[in-house]
């Protein structure tokens, strides 16, 4: 049992991250992920915690520092939103191709044009081919407990990837929740300090980090990191079990589901609107439908097999998206649904739900509307059009 | 000990097989800079002649003596930020960390990491081996190319004629961020760049040390290889490149020419400058005098 703070999502991220021993933490401005850095910058002056602090100009020298503080051995932390992330792509489809082991919050949102600071995870999902592991959390007590649970995993022997840890800017980062905040000695039996040595730089063991490397040699790395992701697969369930038997809370790993054992019709959800997305569940129940909800947790690696499993006695599916997938006029997590399944269009009637862009609200009664349709289509298989949560 | 003994006597750090061009500036200086540092050293070298000429490695083999890191064309400066402080709180502060970057990865692209770090005073020592644009990619103009030159992207056209514009003079930029030492070098002048080399690794152990080398290009400039440490020479004696530093006494001009060579005579023979117009000449030399002058004028302040 540790602290109850009522903390936001931000703070929460912060206090988690603050509680790893990060060596080093780069910290730059963006809204809505500022808070993060300001807490922790706060933490550093204060004499809290031992960290380096490296106040940057830009989110790629954000990205390119703590980069450089991994080649020499040390954990460390950051934190950025959409226009930032997009700045920090160079340095950061690196540091997964590197193999460091970091984790970075994401408080995401959406991306300009047209311009704007609110909600959305269409940064988190244009940056899914970097080669970094994504995972999404929908409470405040997930941001803490999925910042310590990333270390671990991004430090397993056999993943050695940095972890994205995503909430949803402004409804997450900016809400306050009750939160369940480990204690230090608790975290410290939990997490032990970083021993990876793949890539760190030492005068008394030279080396080349990074030489010109021709393509034979170049895919077996990309083998190497494929083949990771997918033992992270199992090392995600292996945290979680880890985690929930020190702390009394499992999350059931790359996905969770909520009253899909007799469901006929499921939604699935990523990140904060899941807590909507469950209300609509029980007020569908009371109005007799068959309803279940899948909650994405992982994106990378993607949990295929766990989705084929949840869906497999279904009959319908919705699959909520906060981003589109340009090209193909529906989300990107449907697409990706779609392609686990591989024989959706046989077996089940599904379509793409887009909503929540830019801060856009949804809302209990926009997945009711999803909800009710798949019902009503239930024993029709195949794809129906994409339903758009416009708000008028 | 003499510059000549200390660089006889220090074990070149770049192993067989480096593949850069004849009368490479660039070479000369990294040979110089990690003969002097020693084995106790940490170098980043960005995309660029020498990481193309293979001192980063190539397939699984270093191409250096030392460790050694390709890092981004515009990271350098940050990478070796996070890499200095974590060997710093490892209680190994002493380790030499250093950068080697063209002036591409140094003046343009790479520049907003390097002056954040210079800003912060980051422990490392920057060394940027100027040779006025892209070489590695084919000789494309950077901001650093001299007024009038040929290159890639600033051809000799029926109507535009070379580079348009002045070039950016970034020692005196990066002199003005409150970094611990900062000075100007050229393999013409061993001795001043041997010494200023220490200095500039003594300086990065409390502090931001920056280098700013003069690097001539025989392949891209347009002249004989046997003729690079002559060029060099002349745009000092030019004063087209003028040797000076800033340490924690002030500004110093560290070569005086008593009777300068012109602009005219140092672009004699250089293949770039070919097309240069009597009125690029002496907007050059204008250029040139003005940027001597203050120089001058800092130095003699740091003097008072």
């Amino acid at each position: 049992m540790g602290k109850i703070k009522v903390l936001t999502g931000n703070y929460s991220a912060a206090e988690a991250a603050a509680l790893c021993h990060p060596d080093l933490i780069a910290a730059y401005p963006i809204t809505p992920q500022s808070s993060v850095v300001e807490y922790l910058a706060g933490l550093v002056h204060d004499g809290v915690i031992d960290a380096n602090l490296v106040q940057v100009e830009s989110e790629h020298s954000a990205m390119s520092v703590v980069q450089g503080a991994a080649a020499g051995g040390g954990r460390v932390f950051t934190a950025t939103s959409a226009q930032g992330l997009a700045l920090m792509y160079e340095p950061y489809f690196r540091m997964s191709t590197l193999r460091f082991p970091m984790v970075m919050a994401l408080a995401t949102r959406e991306m300009t044009s047209p311009e704007t600071v609110w909600s959305g995870q269409q940064d988190a999902m244009s940056v899914r081919e970097a080669g970094w592991i994504q995972m999404f959390c929908d409470s405040n007590q997930e941001i803490v407990d999925m910042i310590i649970q990333s270390y671990m995993l991004a430090e397993h022997p056999e993943v050695l990837l940095p972890v994205n840890v995503c909430y949803d800017g402004f409804y997450s980062s900016h809400l306050t929740e009750g939160v369940d905040l480990p204690l230090q000695e608790e975290v410290d039996r939990f997490l032990p300090p970083p021993s990876f040595h793949h890539a760190v730089l030492d005068p008394d063991h030279p080396f080349a980090l990074d030489p010109l490397t021709p393509g034979p040699i170049l895919m077996k790395y990309r083998k190497s990191h494929l083949d990771a992701m997918e033992k992270a697969l199992e090392v995600i369930d292996e945290v979680d079990k880890k985690f929930g038997d020190t702390f009394g809370r499992y999350y059931g790993g790359a996905v969770s589901q909520y009253r899909t054992e007799d469901a006929d019709v499921v939604i699935v959800t990523i990140g904060g609107m899941t807590g909507t997305g469950m209300d609509a569940v029980d007020q569908a129940r009371e109005e007799g439908i068959k309803a279940g909800l899948l909650k994405l947790r992982f994106t990378r690696p993607f949990p295929a097999e766990k989705i084929r499993d949840a869906l497999k006695d279904k009959k319908a599916f919705a699959v909520i998206d906060r981003s589109v997938s340009f090209g193909w006029s529906q989300g990107p997590m449907h697409m990706e649904v779609k392609a686990a399944l591989a024989d959706a269009d046989s077996r089940y009637c599904h379509f793409s739900a887009i909503g929540g862009l830019g801060g856009a609200d949804i809302s209990i009664e926009m997945m009711m509307e999803t909800i009710r349709n798949l019902d009503a289509h239930k024993n029709e298989p195949g794809e129906r059009e994409t339903q758009w949560y416009m708000v008028d | 000990m003499s510059y000549i003994d200390i660089l006889k006597e220090a074990e070149d750090q770049v192993t067989p097989g480096m593949s850069a061009c004849q009368g490479c500036g660039g070479e000369l200086i990294l040979r110089t800079v990690l003969k002097i540092a020693g084995k106790n050293t940490i170098v980043g070298i960005p995309p660029g002649c020498m990481a193309g000429a293979g001192v980063v490695g190539w397939n699984y083999a270093n191409g250096l003596k030392i460790p050694v890191h390709i890092p981004l064309l515009d990271n350098t400066a940050s990478f070796l930020t996070g890499l200095s402080q974590m060997y710093e709180r490892k209680g190994r502060g002493e380790v030499n960390m250093i950068g080697i970057a063209g002036d591409g990865a140094t003046a343009d692209c790479g520049f907003q990491s390097l002056s954040a770090a210079a800003e912060r005073n980051e422990k490392m020592l920057y060394v940027c081996y100027d040779n006025e644009g892209y070489m590695n990619t084919g000789y494309q103009r950077s901001s650093t190319t001299t007024k009038g030159s040929r290159t890639s992207t600033t051809p000799i056209g029926a109507v535009i004629n070379g580079k348009q514009q002045q070039q950016k003079y970034l020692p005196l930029i990066m002199s003005m961020h409150g970094l611990t030492y900062c000075a100007t070098a050229s393999p013409s002048h061993m001795a001043d760049f041997v010494k200023k080399v220490e200095k500039g690794l003594a300086a990065s152990k409390k502090g931001f040390a920056y280098l700013h080398v003069f690097s001539p290009c025989p392949t891209g400039w347009a002249y004989s290889p046997e003729k690079a440490i002559e060029v060099a020479r002349n745009a000092v004696r030019s004063n087209m490149f003028p040797l000076w530093e800033m340490d924690e006494d002030g500004y110093h001009m560290n070569v005086r020419n008593k009777t300068p060579i012109s602009v005219k005579e140092f672009i004699q023979g250089i293949g770039k400058f070919k097309n240069l117009t009597e009125e690029d000449i002496n907007s050059i030399q204008q250029i040139a005098d003005q940027r001597f002058h203050i120089l001058m004028r800092l130095a003699e302040q740091g003097m008072e």
